[in-house]
């Protein structure tokens, strides 16, 4: 029964993305589909232009409004903290995704941001995942009851706090620290090869964990916080630092003609 | 030529079978939109097949609900509206509506049939929602109520139009029916008002303005489908018509109500576009898109203030070109209004920062317009239907003074 | 294969049994690559595993960028899915870049070469399909020997050569040095050095000695001046950078960082304090920085050494002469009277002073006595005066006691104050440690190089510079850190001389904190040496022909290559043209400037491509020799990981070739097995890449890394061997080895160790002066091409930046942090997140400042075209206010047109090479990339 959550060190993070393609790696991801994604943003004029960025996981709310939309079940919370899909009962309505303040769900059947469509190249000649590339994850992790691999079509998918490696923790375990060889493999992707150590994985039920010390000490907060979602992925700022208030950070606009 | 309904299967498959020769305005609605069903819904089904929701142009980094569900809901409100003005007899007893409320459950019918197809279209697993959602009970899930209630909707519309059917207009059941139904339909487009109106991340949306807003901008939907079909069934022959109908078409009421309700949605559009442009609230900047819009201003000026006027106008008043034009018009206004509401509430993406536009632009594929088809030809096929089986303009015997004479020769 | 050491599979069930066990767990898991922890997934999980799976872990090494970071490759039911930082590697710490994640795309890239093919089309363009053809790999290398036979026969040995990108460290280099001595060519290993940053390594021959790359010791730094290179992008090693970043932003105290460059990214934004500036003009702020440091006294006296009467005069714009004149002295006499003579006026005014109060005071309480008399009798009175006349005595003891204390201090002062050395006629002004040539250099250029006078040429502005300067001079330890950015120009040698100086100025030579220099790698030697193999034809004098890229001719004395040029040179026939080229880990025609003549060149010349997947090279290719993807290559390195210390990897097959691949090394030794002469004696008794590979292993016998690795298996089993940690370290101007037994730096070294180990130069110090280029080989040479008096060269300084191509705009095309060396630019995965800074998802963004874009009715997404005197292409701009206003920025990616399915079909509509100006930097060959100006206009 623990409450899993992630603390991030914007102080740290070097905005490399490596957290995103890692996550792609691990969860056999299409391209553009990032579960993990970084958000860059810039403020001013030059000389004096700022340009700022912020890694987006999914937030695993306490409170979270994609589970209490859902019409079927599909999306929901376990006893861990997780925020998880059950692929097998999700209609794809979407309404999960116009309800995340976060923007952190995707559908599976859109588009490609690049084509030819990946899908098409590496099809699921079973013809029961959406596509099946030759580098995706091993069939015995793919557990769709937790939205965990290559998702069938017509669902919706996010970020699982990467559940098929923490769920399999030793019981027990309240901080998951990349470094210890017997953690590594339980602790998520995006954590484990986060160069500059920017991430911190653990238990904010257990008062004593890594997280519950930073989230203290270096006074962590959280995204959007007056919406009530009550993330369980905190930000760590630095002196007079603060994460948007805004989801709409890109005031310019980007440049695509579409 | 006498003119008679079926009354047995055997008649009634005979009737629909004829309705492919006939050549009369019905029939030509019949032939027409079934063969505009039988394309878009081919087009649709063989896109869907292929690339799957890829074909549509809604995305994961701003709109997710595109032109389908709009679509959805367009019908899905414009058959509530329909049922508002049905109960005005059936329930709150003004006797001079009688004329149109049979049509009025008919049409109702066909439209949430109509929206729930398209929406069967745009849900992933429209099947497995038929197991995932009874067994889900989210209670706490807009959504789930939204489809109990149009499902109990339709069912007491059924029976509604079984019992008119059966000419029992004025027993308990038939008063009950009709009152629960008026009831289910409030709770139905509220709910369906809900669906975006508790989003606290929506702000466009956000609000119980929201859901009273669908109510009233249902009854105005409902109010123009049944304005058109009446003066398409008569062909625009006020003398063809029942007495009671002319009494009813010829006479202010109809108008009044129609231009009443109008002037109620033109308020909250614009008490919702002057609070939205002059709030700096974080996710309202779509108001600024919607006013360069061109859509919204058809809407707005073209679509209803234009018809406010035309039925605040005595002499255009009474005219059925006129009600018909005004209520063609509002119903294009209204199908407009559901699309940029929709799209419009979600274009400020979410934490999508560089990588996405400010405003995130979107249009529908042909595939959505395809489904836009899909709907409109179901309805109308139905409708021509129900005219060519179901005496629509029928009415209680009390009401009933003379016969009119329906548009087929 | 030997990687079967390492694919001992553990089947679940068998793991299961071992688990019970924690302590066999462990064992296991060590080296034989079965995850650790990997037990609980199916003991703790309800859901058993649909299909029983068999995950192995290969130690491997990176192959996007040269730093080469281990990597844990996880192969599972014969498919690799995964790709991690190695825990126990020094490098990788068990982290990646996001370029490590990239193997398993490149692995299963559809677009592979499955095997070896011959071109069919004899026409040779853009838009002509080459019509390959699958043939076998005898026949294949049957036909390149065949080639060289020929050539051979011909007495035309020359006209065959190889060109590299990462040649993959020493045993492909030795490979190729030999083959091209044992066949006859000049031109055999000819790298894309110039197109790199051979320049920065130059600057630091000429200065410190050193032709090679910095190590930084970023942990312990506390300030960081980086100046043109995005240390957080296209900074090698990515990974440790970022890693070091990690321990910079958060360690007591937290380094500061000022970041140096034309553009806004996520290296500058994430800096302390970002600086724009004009392209090619950093020399002048080295110079302005070094300017500040010395006339605030801020230099590392311990390390430079300093003036020998401690004063300081470094005056702007004032000459300093190199020794003590009878003028000096008498001055310095005359001011040491002055102030003498000040202090006593001043002694005398206090004694006086001091008297006056007192003896007020007296007569104050003698007037108050006075009083008392008088007023007899009355007791109130008395009282009162009584009181006021304690008061006032209280006062004058208190006032006795202070000044008795100041007096005893004064004297304490005057017994610890040391006697001013006095100068001496003759003597040196200045006693430089580890430098040579301050004085002369201070006189020649820096006096005059004012923050004022940088401002003009640099755009910062001065109180920035200032500011700096300040930081710079009085943070320890501190560094300055530069690689391409300010060098690609005509003047970079001198930009990087400057900046190299500040390194010395600080005292950040060999320092904790400051940087140093790679140590080598123990290889074994091998067995069979080529000179003993050599024929008559290879040592006959004819051989003697210049290069190609004419390196190392009269044209570029003192470069070690100019890849650049080759096809320019080809065409003209000057010194002769080529007969067949064989292209290794680079595709210059795609990657070097006015890429077109390389379409042209390869035109005539037999192309061999050895790329595993198509690339422009490949288009133009009459042969294609496909290499495996990295994952399933033997290869040996030695990295360049930018931390000094000695490191080594390896790399073993995660995965049988997919298709019918070799590996590089193994087609050199097959193509010289078949090769007619000596040579290819010598090359059947190398056999192939496994035998030599575990001959340098050998080397570990008597050097064991600190890992423990001392032979090949182990080598194999942990992929990496390295000694830590850097031998070396200068202490407070002071020099030692480090002491494996005390573990600690305290192995004093001498003048001539210093010499021989750290500042290889003539003197074996610093060089503010640098007589390397004062050598009468090259004096006359720099003078000529840079324009500048002969008895100037030596000096870093600053030669006003030239601009080439035309154009009103800068044009700088810089590497971002997702994009891999070669191949990103048909990835899906990595595009989808290039260029973050202005959302670049599917095309890449020109960067535009609003203002110029408005100039040009350009409008935030519209569709450009770039051009200038050599080339033209189109791309989407961006209004981005993050980029100067005489600059646009356009990352070099993408534009590809024969590189596979997802390099199609996105802007832009060319390589940026297309427009970046031919031109070298003379002394390194560096090509000038950053130089090229453009016109920028809507289509």
């Amino acid at each position: 029964m623990a409450k899993w959550g992630m603390v991030i060190d914007l102080e740290k993070c070097a905005g490399c993305q490596a957290c995103t393609v890692a996550c792609g790696m691990e969860n056999s991801r299409l391209p553009g589909e990032h579960w993990q994604d970084v958000i860059f943003f810039s403020e001013g004029e030059y000389p004096n232009t700022q340009l700022k960025w912020l890694p987006r996981p999914c937030m695993h709310c306490e409170n979270p409004s994609c589970v209490a939309v859902c019409p079927t079940g599909a999306t929901y919370k376990n006893e861990d903290g997780f925020v998880l899909i059950d692929w097998d009962r999700c209609i794809g309505c979407k309404y999960c995704m116009v309800a995340c303040p976060y923007g952190v769900r995707f559908y599976t059947d859109e588009k490609p941001l690049i084509a030819p469509d990946m899908r098409k190249v590496f099809p699921d000649e079973k013809g029961k995942a959406s596509w099946s590339p030759p580098w995706k994850m091993p069939e015995d992790k793919e557990d769709w009851k937790h939205g965990v691999g290559v998702q069938p079509h017509d669902v919706v998918s996010k970020c699982t706090f990467c559940h098929h490696r923490v769920s399999t923790a030793p019981k027990g375990t309240v901080d998951l620290d990349p470094s210890d060889p017997k953690l590594r493999e339980h602790t998520p992707a995006c954590v484990v090869t986060c160069a500059p150590g920017a991430r911190y994985f653990g238990d904010l039920s257990n008062p004593n964990s890594e997280v519950n010390k930073l989230i203290g000490e270096k006074n962590g907060n959280r995204l959007l916080d007056h919406l009530g979602n009550k993330p369980q992925v905190y930000y760590l700022t630095g002196p007079g630092g603060a994460v948007p208030g805004s989801r709409s950070m890109n005031k310019k606009g980007n440049g695509e003609k579409s | 030529m006498n003119f008679t309904y079926p009354t047995t299967i055997p008649e009634a498959i005979q009737g629909v079978v004829k309705l492919n020769t006939e050549r009369n305005t019905t029939a030509r609605i019949w032939q027409l939109s079934l063969v505009g069903l039988v394309v878009s819904l081919g087009f649709v089904l063989f896109m869907l097949v292929t690339e799957g929701h890829a074909s549509f142009n809604t995305s994961s980094d701003g709109v997710n609900w595109g032109s389908a569900i709009a679509t959805y809901v367009f019908f899905a409100l414009t058959s509530s509206g329909l049922t508002f003005i049905a109960s005005l007899a059936t329930v709150f007893g003004f006797k001079e509506f009688y004329p149109i409320a049979k049509r009025c459950i008919w049409l109702a019918i066909v439209a949430l049939i109509a929206g729930f197809s398209v929406l069967a279209l745009e849900l992933g697993h429209p099947f497995r929602m038929i197991w995932s959602v009874p067994f889900g009970m989210q209670i706490m899930s807009p959504m789930f109520w939204m489809g109990v209630l149009y499902t109990i909707d339709l069912v007491l519309l059924f029976a509604k139009f079984y019992l008119m059917w059966k000419e029992d207009w004025d027993s308990a059941l038939s008063h009950f029916v009709g009152i629960a139904g008026f009831v289910a339909v409030i709770c139905a487009s509220g709910m369906l008002g809900l669906v975006f109106a508790s989003l606290g991340m929506r702000p466009m949306w956000f609000g119980s303005a929201t859901s009273v807003f669908f109510m009233l901008s249902a009854a105005l939907s409902g109010a123009a489908a049944v304005v058109v079909t009446v003066q398409i069934a008569y062909g625009f022959r006020i003398n063809a018509m029942p007495t009671a109908l002319k009494a009813l078409a010829t006479g202010d009421k109809l108008p009044k109500v129609f231009a009443t309700l109008i002037g109620i949605v033109l308020l909250f559009l614009i008490t919702r576009i002057w609070v939205g442009l002059w709030s700096n609230v974080d996710g309202l900047e779509g108001f600024i898109s919607l006013l360069h819009s061109p859509w919204f201003h058809i809407e707005l000026w073209v679509c209803l203030v234009v018809p406010f006027f035309m039925m605040l106008t005595p002499s255009l008043q009474v005219s059925p070109k006129a009600q018909f034009w005004a209520a063609s018009l509002v119903q294009i206004g209204m199908f407009i209004e559901r699309q940029v509401f929709i799209i419009s509430g979600q274009n400020v993406p979410m934490f999508k920062g560089t990588w996405a536009a400010m405003v995130t632009p979107y249009s529908p594929s042909v595939t959505e317009w395809a489904l836009v088809v899909v709907g409109l030809s179901a309805m109308f096929a139905l409708y021509a239907l129900g005219e060519r089986l179901f005496n629509l303009s029928a009415m209680p015997k009390h009401v009933l003074e003379t016969n009119g004479v329906l548009a087929r020769a | 294969m030997s990687s079967n050491v390492l694919q001992t599979p553990l089947a679940r069930r068998r793991f299961l049994q071992a688990s019970g066990v924690a302590g066999t767990v462990g064992a296991v898991g060590v080296g034989t690559g079965v995850i650790p922890g990997f037990s609980s997934l199916t003991e703790a999980k309800a859901e058993a595993p649909k299909v029983a799976s068999e995950t192995v872990i290969t130690k491997s090494f990176c192959n996007q960028c040269s730093a080469s970071c281990g990597i844990d490759v996880y192969t599972t039911n014969g498919r690799v899915h995964a790709i991690y930082g190695t825990l126990d590697n020094p490098l990788a710490n068990g982290k990646l870049c996001p370029k490590g994640h990239y193997g398993q795309y490149i692995l299963y890239d559809p677009d592979r070469f499955k095997g070896p093919m011959k071109r069919t089309n004899p026409k040779k363009g853009r838009d002509e399909d080459p019509r390959f053809v699958p043939i076998s790999w005898d026949d294949a290398l049957g036909i390149v020997a065949g080639r060289l036979n020929t050539l051979r026969a011909k007495g035309e040995s020359h006209r065959f050569g190889i060109l590299v990108g990462r040649e993959w460290g020493k045993l492909n280099a030795d490979l190729l040095t030999s083959f091209g001595k044992l066949y006859g060519t000049p031109n055999i290993g000819i790298n894309h050095g110039s197109i790199s940053a051979d320049t920065v390594k130059k600057a630091r021959l000429f200065t410190d000695g050193n032709y090679g790359y910095y190590s930084y010791d970023y942990a312990n730094t506390n300030y960081m001046l980086v100046v043109g290179t995005s240390f957080l992008e296209a900074g090698r090693p990515l990974n440790g950078n970022m890693q070091a970043w990690g321990v910079m932003r958060s360690k007591a105290p937290r380094t500061k960082v000022t970041a140096v460059n034309v553009h806004v990214s996520t290296s500058t934004a994430a800096a302390d304090r970002q600086l724009l500036i004009k392209p090619g003009t950093d020399g002048a702020l080295a110079l302005a920085l070094a300017h500040v440091i010395l006339t605030q006294g801020l230099w590392d006296k311990k390390f430079v050494g300093d003036f020998t009467d401690h004063g300081n005069r470094f005056k702007a714009g004032q000459l300093i002469d190199a020794v003590f004149s009878e003028k000096d002295v008498k001055d310095w006499k005359l001011a040491q009277q002055e102030t003498a003579d000040k202090r006593a006026v001043a002694a005398k005014k206090d004694a006086e002073k001091v008297a006056a109060d007192k003896a007020k005071l007296q007569s104050e309480v003698d007037g108050l006595r006075q009083k008392l008399k008088g007023a007899k009798g009355d007791a109130k009175a008395e009282q009162a005066i009584t009181k006021k006349i304690a008061i006032l005595e209280q006062a004058q003891s208190e006032k006795a006691l202070s000044e008795q204390r100041n007096r005893e201090q004064r004297a304490a002062m005057e017994k610890g104050r040391k006697s001013e050395p006095q100068p001496v006629v003759g003597e040196p002004v200045f006693r430089e440690q580890w430098t040579t040539g301050l004085i002369e250099w201070w006189n020649a250029v820096v006096k005059d190089a004012t923050p004022q006078w940088a401002a003009g040429i640099t755009s910062i502005p001065e109180h920035e510079i200032i500011a700096v300067g300040r930081e710079l001079g009085s943070t320890r330890p501190a560094m300055v850190l530069t690689e391409r950015g300010a060098v690609a120009h005509y003047n970079g040698v001198y930009n990087g001389m400057a900046l190299t100086a500040l390194n010395a100025l600080v005292g950040a030579y060999f320092a904790k904190g400051g940087v140093g220099y790679h140590q080598g790698v123990p290889w074994g030697k091998l067995d069979v040496q080529p000179e003993n193999f050599l024929d008559e034809y290879a040592k006959a004098p004819e051989r003697k022909k210049p290069r190609i890229d004419m390196a190392k001719t009269e044209k570029f004395p003192l470069a070690g290559t100019v890849i650049q040029d080759v096809p320019r040179n080809h065409l003209k026939g000057a010194p002769y043209k080529m007969d067949t080229l064989m292209f290794y880990m680079t595709s210059p025609v795609f990657s070097s400037p006015e890429s077109r003549d390389w379409e042209k060149a390869m035109a005539e010349i037999f192309v061999i491509d050895t790329s595993p997947s198509p690339s422009e090279t490949s288009h133009f290719a009459d042969l294609v020799l496909p290499e495996s993807t990295y994952l399933e290559r033997l290869q040996v390195n030695g990295g360049t990981p930018f931390q000094g210390y000695p490191i080594a990897m390896i790399r073993t097959p995660a995965i049988k070739p997919l298709y019918d691949t070799k590996v590089f090394s193994d087609m050199i030794i097959e193509i010289g097995k078949r090769t007619k002469g000596t040579m290819a004696d010598y090359f059947k008794k190398l056999d192939n890449t496994e035998k030599i590979a575990k001959q340098m292993a050998a080397g570990f016998m008597e050097k064991p890394g600190s890992n423990g690795v001392n032979d090949y298996e182990s080598f194999v089993k942990k992929g990496v061997w390295f000694k830590k940690p850097y031998g070396f370290r200068q202490i407070g101007g002071e020099f030692f080895e480090w002491d494996g037994l005390t573990k600690s730096y305290d192995k004093p070294m001498t003048a001539e160790m210093v010499k021989e180990k750290l500042f290889k130069t003539p003197s074996g110090k610093f060089e503010f002066k640098s007589a390397y280029i004062l050598d009468e080989h090259y004096a006359h040479y720099a003078a000529e091409k840079m324009g500048i008096a002969q008895e100037m060269v030596g000096f870093p300084q600053y030669i006003p930046v030239k601009y080439f191509g035309g154009g009103d705009l800068h044009f700088i095309t810089p590497k971002l942090a997702t994009q891999s060396e070669g191949r990103s630019g048909n990835l899906a995965h990595p595009t989808a997140l290039m260029q973050p800074s202005v959302g670049g998802k599917r095309d890449v963004f020109l960067e535009i400042h609003p203002d110029t874009a408005a100039k040009r009715g350009i409008e935030d997404g519209d569709r450009v075209r770039i051009h200038n005197e050599v080339g033209s292409i189109e791309v989407v701009a961006r209004h981005f206010t993050g980029v100067r206003p005489d600059t646009v920025v356009l990352p070099m990616i993408h534009g590809h047109w024969g590189m596979g399915r997802w390099s199609k079909g996105r802007l832009p509509t060319g390589s940026v090479n297309e427009l970046i100006v031919n031109v070298s930097e003379p002394f390194a060959g560096l090509a000038c990339v950053n130089s090229t100006k453009v016109f920028v206009e809507k289509v």
